[in-house]
């Protein structure tokens, strides 16, 4: 598969007002030291991560702790091969952050693919398919690697410069393409990133394409989940 | 007293409030990191993450009543902080007393109600049908407590309890006085801080953190406010009814983080009760502790 580059510039032109400029700094200094991850524990990864946040490495010293439910994450950590069954609960759960949002890709597996580079079953590279942040590469990396890439990210949140999530919504068509690539056409996700990129003014020339036009053709409005029990349901359609 | 000055207590008094509350949230996460043998957070780690989460550039809302929870759940303790006095600063104190900040400290927890109902999150429903049961469970000891100190100084105003245990030295502090209801208190004290073994509605591995599981950026900054604000309330309360108040600012701070200690170190060292057997446990020990020492009180 031939990538198309997408290294568009996303870094954000700095305010001309100096007070607005110290906030920024601030604002970045605190989403550096406080990042809240959400571990996605696919594949084998999952296993050094234990190790990295309890007394041994303890993560909660450098401000990084973890958090159970999308909506409160920062880092979403994929930690080793992602099945195409589970990519889409990996994309589903990264739109519902809250931006500014990192994804951090753990072991080879989701670099390459690593051993399971021939298998029909897996996506290959996790960045075609959501912007990563930073890679940890190793078959598995160790607690110390993790804790390394994860002051990686740090610095890089600190001198303002992880700014990927942005390229999701400004690449979104490149990003769906190759999703539908995967899943079919007719694949959608809660989440409405092109009206959330508009609301947001990230807005691009890249995020409306074909592949979203083909996800407007079929696209549903959301529905409020109806939550029932299975026999309430019956007893409502007897009604 | 001058408006002017009233005015001022009545903003220093939450501002103060939230400043302790952060280190008291820091000392358990401290606590918390020490007994696990890590390092812990640090010093300014909660605020750290306040800012962080009022700093995600995109907010996800589910509606206006989402957003009322919360005002009124930090709200609902601002004005809670107002209603107890610390040494020097008296606020509106003596307009209200135990009736009316027992009353004042249900507001979170029903606009926190309303705010997840919003939400529509299955597990955010069980969270909060959870922190009401657990309102229900421990607010019998509480009354009992709160009855007990009243008829014990015979007033209902924070400022005549505090005023009363200062002049009668230690042996008049609620302590000595009331062991009985002292220590139903502390088997509440964990039930009202929402900690382990009686930390029903978070049980992060069970319901994904129960009433803050649609949270995120600012909402979830709210929440974390909110905490601050429940341990300084209900740590001053406490120290307010039983340990005489505080003379200074010194010996308050003193005996505030020494009550919030009691129920944070205890947090770490246990695993959690069922919804069921909370509100067993709350409704017998702590109760019948409480009716005994309401007993002696009365006698």
């Amino acid at each position: 598969m031939k990538r198309k580059d997408i290294s568009i510039p996303v870094e954000q032109p700095k305010r001309s007002n100096p007070l607005a400029n110290v906030f920024d700094e601030l604002m970045d200094f605190c989403r550096s030291r406080s990042m809240f991850m959400l571990h996605y524990c696919t594949g084998c990864g999952a296993i050094e991560l234990p190790p990295a946040m309890t007394s041994r490495f303890d993560m909660e010293r450098l401000g990084i702790q973890p958090m159970v439910t999308p909506r409160q994450a920062d880092i979403l950590l994929i930690t080793g091969y992602v099945s195409i069954k589970t990519l889409k609960r990996v994309i589903m759960t990264y739109e519902q952050m809250a931006s500014p949002k990192y994804v951090v890709g753990i072991c080879s597996c989701t670099v390459n693919g690593g051993m399971y580079w021939q298998s029909y079953a897996t996506a290959k590279v996790l960045k075609d398919y959501l912007p990563v942040d930073i890679y940890i590469a190793g078959c598995m990396p160790r607690p110390e690697a993790v804790i390394e890439g994860l002051r990686e990210l740090m610095s890089d949140i600190k001198q303002g410069k992880a700014n990927s999530w942005q390229r999701y919504y400004k690449n979104y068509d490149y990003y769906l393409g190759n999703q539908q690539k995967l899943f079919g056409d007719n694949w959608q996700t809660p989440t409405d990133i092109i009206a959330e990129a508009r609301h947001y003014n990230l807005i691009s020339e890249q995020t409306e394409g074909k592949h979203t036009a083909v996800l407007q053709q079929h696209q549903k409005p959301l529905e409020a989940f109806e939550a029932r029990l299975k026999h309430q349901q019956g007893q409502a359609r007897e009604q | 007293m001058s408006l002017q000055h009233l005015l001022t207590e009545l903003v220093l008094m939450p501002i103060i409030a939230f400043v302790v509350g952060l280190f008291l949230v820091l000392m358990m996460r401290k606590l918390g990191a020490r007994i696990q043998r890590r390092v812990g957070p640090p010093l300014l780690q909660p605020l750290y993450d306040i800012l962080k989460l009022y700093g995600k550039q995109t907010q996800i809302s589910h509606g206006l009543i989402h957003e009322i929870g919360i005002v009124m759940a930090v709200g609902g303790y601002i004005a809670a902080e107002t209603f107890l006095p610390v040494p020097g600063m008296n606020g509106i104190a003596d307009k209200g007393g135990l009736v009316t900040l027992a009353y004042i400290m249900m507001v979170p927890s029903l606009g926190l109600a309303m705010g997840v109902g919003q939400c529509a999150n299955p597990n955010g429903s069980i969270g909060i049908s959870r922190a009401l049961t657990a309102m229900f469970a421990y607010d019998i000891p509480f009354i009992l407590v709160i009855f007990g100190v009243a008829y014990q100084y015979g007033t209902t105003s924070l400022t005549d309890v505090i005023a009363i245990q200062q002049q009668q030295g230690m042996a008049g502090w609620g302590v000595v006085q009331m062991p009985l209801l002292f220590i139903a208190g502390l088997i509440a004290l964990p039930a009202m801080m929402g900690k382990h073994p009686f930390e029903i509605y978070v049980a992060p591995a069970e319901i994904a953190t129960g009433p803050m599981v649609e949270m995120g950026g600012k909402f979830l900054g709210g929440l974390f406010i909110m905490q601050c604000f429940q341990y300084y309330t209900i740590s001053v309360l406490f120290v307010t009814l039983f340990l005489g108040g505080g003379e200074n600012w010194l010996t308050f701070l003193i005996k505030v983080f020494a009550v919030a200690a009691i129920p944070l170190s205890i947090a770490y060292v246990f695993p959690r009760y069922r919804t069921e057997d909370v509100l067993r446990m709350m409704w017998k020990w702590p109760v019948i502790l409480g009716l005994l020492g309401l007993a002696l009180v009365m006698g």
